[in-house]
């Protein structure tokens, strides 16, 4: 019904926003978010291949576990910045440099 | 006594010659009276004199000795040196000894008290050594390096009283004049070396000599070894007799001679009258042969120029020495002109006598102003001792002086009786007889040299009447001190010399010169045939006239001190300031030289170190710019490096930000390009 | 054009509208929120790809758990985040956005061509999976259930453990210290 190719599109489109949040957000949440949003993207994709996959359902599992990993990561991420907001006062990545050679 | 005599003869001619050096050694090396009073001196130049005498009779008209030694080889030639004793030398050699010792003697007295003199004696038999040397040595390299040994003593005497500017500029004068003369003499060793190969006096001049047999002919001058173009010939004479006109004091290079009278009368009566001066002629007898028809005529024009010129300035001059070195200037034109008409044996002959008559003149003139100076000392008054304008009746109080002055001058003039007649008629008679032999302008030179006489009786007359007659000019000045008589010394010396000025020790015929013994030992000209006519009228003329003159100049300088005033008239100035030769040489040669001396300088001081030290402005310059090369271009190359490492590694350095999103975008960045490059690389 | 295309293309424009929204606002509340409505068009064009359990999962975990669990860490926190937020007044392009703007461009233009060039419903397994599709009556809870207690019984058991761990950090790295 609807062609493969679209799916795709959709998830590249969400792809490429999400990269956009990544590289130029200020704000550590926003990068998150970002990062969710290419998760997301990989989602669908997944999942728009797992219709031609009956037997080993191999698609929509992967969609699930990914899911999953993206909550994992969310709750730790937040904790880090969480952390990061403690001892620099502000979540502006621009700001912490400090890691560098 | 004879057979040793005869063997050893050489040897005793060189103890003749080197007795005089011994007391050269001597009175350097040595002090005490002995010395100082000139007893070493003169024992050693008596004992020359008394070899001198022995070696006299030996050779004298017989035949002539010769012997020579080894000395040096140059490749392939040999120099032999030796002794020749023939009748020039040995005539030469009693002259200067005799006369040399006549001077030592009035010497003790003259100089007495010269704080310097050990010097004088050394200088004198260094004098006496160079002279006797010279006459008795065989080869032209020898006689050269005696002549210029005579000339280096006569500088050392005439500067003998060096604390003097004047004496000092006389002596390098008459040392510079000498060596232009030197350079002649050079010239013509060397062109007889280059043609005959040898400068053996007897082989080149002797009878049947080498100079003789060359033949002139086609144009070229074809002797022994060699030949040349024939103007050679002439060249070589007129060189030789170029070294004879600065030593005898000929015009142009006579202006030494007056100057040179600074030194002591002694000396300018030994050297600058009788002996040094008379070595030019005795260079001219040596190398006689030589001369060609056209050297001879110009060595009689100028020898008849220069006795017309300095007789006419000694008219005019007012220093007695002056008037004397003059006269001497003048005599020796003579004897060049006897010389140059082929009277060689006259001019010997004048040269003897003229030794001894200017010596007495100068030696007479000396004693004068040796009193002259003690009445200035006693007088404590300031005047010139040797201004004649100063001195006047000294007959009253120098009677012996007076008198043997007086027979001088009669010589110098040359009146019968008196041994100057001889020679200077000899001379005189023998030049008619050659102008009339050649004719035509020749004439003038016979002529000149007659009128010469005259002049000369005039200026000497004129001497000894200012000096010792009429009243003593400077009476009023010193207030009645007068001089006195001279020491016995000089007096004695004097009265010697005028007796050699008399006839009967020349000739036993008072009137006719051919009998003179010595002329006798030269061989006379045949092409001069003898024209009674000339041997009667030329003395005559001479004679009286001279009388005449004499007599007009008593009236006028001794009687009553009437000579018309001439100073004002242009001849007068002319004559008195010496045809003012010695100006010109100054302003133009001296000058000349001088600013060429200082144009060279300049050259060399801003041209020459100019370039030198642009040389080193250059090396400089390219000094610095290889400096700036160094420090901008090649520095600036490692600096460069540096700075470019600087940059880029600054520039690479901002990629560590730190910062998260930036490291993101590196990282997408590589991939993209990854992602497009293969894209496109499938696609094409 | 059948209805179900139509509301297909109807939330496929919200997901990306609304993800334009999130990026470009600069609002972060606003864009949380709009993060909320992105997520639930994502679960209905999972329906499309007839993964309904994934979607409702993606809606219990993503949307009920996840951004939950943010907007709660962002409003619970002190109010300075938001301050800090909120004090950027940046443009909306500004030169700091310029390279990830490229970047995602360039990225999507790769993609695309990657995507039409590589023609998915031409490929042999796609075009050859007559009977492995999945058709809209299909049971695939039972499907899930099956193969997860199965054919993924391991990787099911490590995300539990990974599920722990990240608890675990989570809890401990949020924990207070003795300063604060």
């Amino acid at each position: 019904m609807i062609p493969l190719s679209h799916f795709m599109l959709i998830s590249g489109l969400l792809f490429c926003i999400g990269l956009y949040a990544v590289l130029s957000k200020r704000n550590a949440i926003m990068i998150l978010i970002g990062i969710e949003f290419m998760l997301n993207a990989a989602i669908l994709n997944l999942v728009a291949f797992g219709k031609y996959d009956k037997q080993v359902m191999g698609g929509q599992m992967f969609a699930l576990f990914a899911i999953v990993l993206a909550a994992a990561t969310v709750a730790v991420s937040l904790a880090i910045i969480l952390n990061v907001y403690t001892y620099y006062k502000n979540i502006d990545p621009t700001t912490i440099d400090q890691l560098r050679d | 006594m004879e057979a040793l005599i005869s063997e050893h003869i050489i040897l005793i001619s060189l103890l003749v010659a080197v007795m005089p050096l011994l007391t050269f050694f001597g009175s350097l090396i040595f002090r005490g009276n002995v010395i100082r009073s000139g007893s070493f001196a003169i024992f050693y130049i008596g004992l020359s004199l008394l070899l001198s005498v022995v070696v006299f009779v030996q050779v004298w008209n017989g035949p002539s000795i010769h012997e020579q030694f080894h000395w040096f080889t140059i490749g392939s030639w040999e120099l032999r040196i030796g002794v020749l004793l023939n009748n020039l030398s040995v005539l030469m050699m009693l002259l200067v000894s005799g006369i040399a010792l006549l001077v030592n003697i009035y010497s003790t007295k003259y100089m007495q008290g010269d704080p310097y003199i050990r010097r004088y004696w050394a200088y004198l038999g260094l004098f006496c050594f160079s002279m006797l040397g010279m006459v008795i040595v065989d080869n032209l390299l020898l006689v050269y390096m005696f002549w210029e040994l005579v000339g280096f003593s006569s500088y050392l005497l005439i500067g003998f009283w060096f604390t003097r500017s004047t004496a000092v500029r006389a002596n390098k004068k008459a040392f510079i004049m000498n060596r232009l003369g030197d350079l002649g003499f050079l010239i013509g060793i060397m062109i007889i070396f280059s043609q005959f190969q040898t400068l053996d006096i007897t082989r080149l001049f002797g009878n049947e000599g080498l100079v003789e047999a060359a033949v002139v002919s086609g144009g070229s001058w074809i002797g022994s070894a060699g030949s040349m173009p024939a103007e050679w010939l002439t060249i070589a004479g007129i060189v030789f007799f170029l070294a004879a006109v600065a030593k005898s004091a000929q015009f142009p290079l006579h202006t030494w001679l007056p100057d040179a009278m600074e030194g002591p009368t002694s000396v300018s009566s030994l050297i600058h009258a009788a002996t040094m001066v008379a070595a030019g002629v005795f260079l001219i007898a040596r190398v006689y042969p030589l001369f060609d028809d056209t050297v001879l005529l110009v060595i009689a024009s100028i020898g008849a120029f220069t006795a017309f010129m300095a007789a006419t300035i000694a008219l005019t001059q007012n220093d007695i020495k002056r008037i004397l070195a003059f006269s001497t200037i003048s005599q020796l034109g003579f004897m060049m002109l006897a010389m140059g008409v082929g009277a060689s044996g006259s001019a010997l002959f004048h040269l003897v006598t003229h030794a001894f008559f200017k010596c007495l003149l100068f030696l007479a003139a000396g004693a004068i102003l040796h009193e002259m100076a003690h009445l200035k000392e006693k007088s404590g008054k300031d005047f010139d001792p040797q201004d004649i304008r100063n001195m006047g009746g000294l007959r009253k109080y120098m009677p012996v002086t007076f008198i043997t002055m007086a027979i001088g001058s009669l010589a110098l003039v040359a009146l019968p009786l008196t041994s100057g007649y001889l020679s200077k008629d000899a001379i005189l008679i023998q030049s008619f007889e050659w102008a009339e032999g050649v004719g035509g302008w020749h004439r003038l030179i016979p002529v000149s040299a007659m009128i010469t006489s005259w002049l000369t009786a005039f200026y000497i007359s004129r001497l000894i009447f200012k000096v010792f007659f009429g009243e003593f000019r400077l009476s009023a000045l010193t207030s009645g001190l007068h001089v006195h008589e001279a020491p016995a010394a000089m007096k004695y010396v004097l009265v010697i010399l005028s007796v050699f000025c008399l006839f009967p020790v020349f000739s036993l015929n008072p009137l006719l010169f051919e009998d003179a013994w010595i002329l006798q030992g030269f061989p006379q000209v045949e092409s001069m045939t003898r024209i009674n006519a000339f041997h009667t009228v030329v003395p005559a003329a001479v004679n009286l006239i001279s009388i005449a003159l004499i007599c007009l100049c008593y009236k006028w300088y001794a009687v009553r001190q009437s000579a018309p005033d001439f100073s004002r008239s242009v001849l007068f100035k002319f004559s008195q300031d010496q045809w003012h030769l010695d100006r010109f040489y100054s302003s133009v040669l001296v000058s000349g030289t001088t600013a060429f001396a200082g144009f060279l300088y300049w050259i060399d001081r801003y041209i020459v170190d100019g370039i030198v030290n642009s040389a080193g402005v250059l090396g400089r310059w390219l000094a610095s710019g290889s400096r700036w090369i160094d420090r901008y271009v090649v520095d600036g190359l490692v600096n460069f490096s540096g700075y470019l490492a600087g940059i880029v590694g600054n520039f690479v350095r901002h990629f560590q930000t730190g910062r998260l999103q930036h490291y993101l975008v590196t990282m997408l960045i590589i991939i993209l390009t990854l992602f497009i490059y293969k894209y496109y690389t499938a696609a094409i | 054009m059948s209805i179900e295309q139509v509301v297909f293309y109807f939330l496929a424009a919200t997901v990306l509208f609304s993800a334009f929204m999130v990026v470009f606002n600069r609002n972060m509340v606003r864009s949380i929120f709009l993060f909320f409505v992105t997520l639930f068009a994502m679960s209905g064009l999972f329906i499309y790809a007839l993964a309904d359990f994934v979607a409702v999962t993606q809606l219990i975990v993503y949307v009920g758990g996840m951004l939950v669990l943010m907007i709660f860490a962002f409003l619970l926190s002190s109010k300075t985040i938001l301050n800090t937020s909120a004090a950027h007044k940046t443009s909306l392009i500004g030169l700091h956005h310029i390279p990830g703007m490229i970047i995602s461009l360039l990225f999507f233009l790769i993609l695309f061509v990657t995507i039409y060039q590589a023609n998915p419903e031409e490929i042999s397994w796609i075009r050859n999976a007559g009977n492995n599709t999945l058709v809209a009556s299909d049971n695939t809870i039972h499907a899930i259930g099956i193969n997860l207690m199965t054919r993924y019984l391991i990787p099911f058991e490590i995300i539990s453990v990974l599920l722990m761990m990240a608890l675990i950090g989570a809890a401990h790295l949020a924990r207070r210290t003795k300063k604060q």
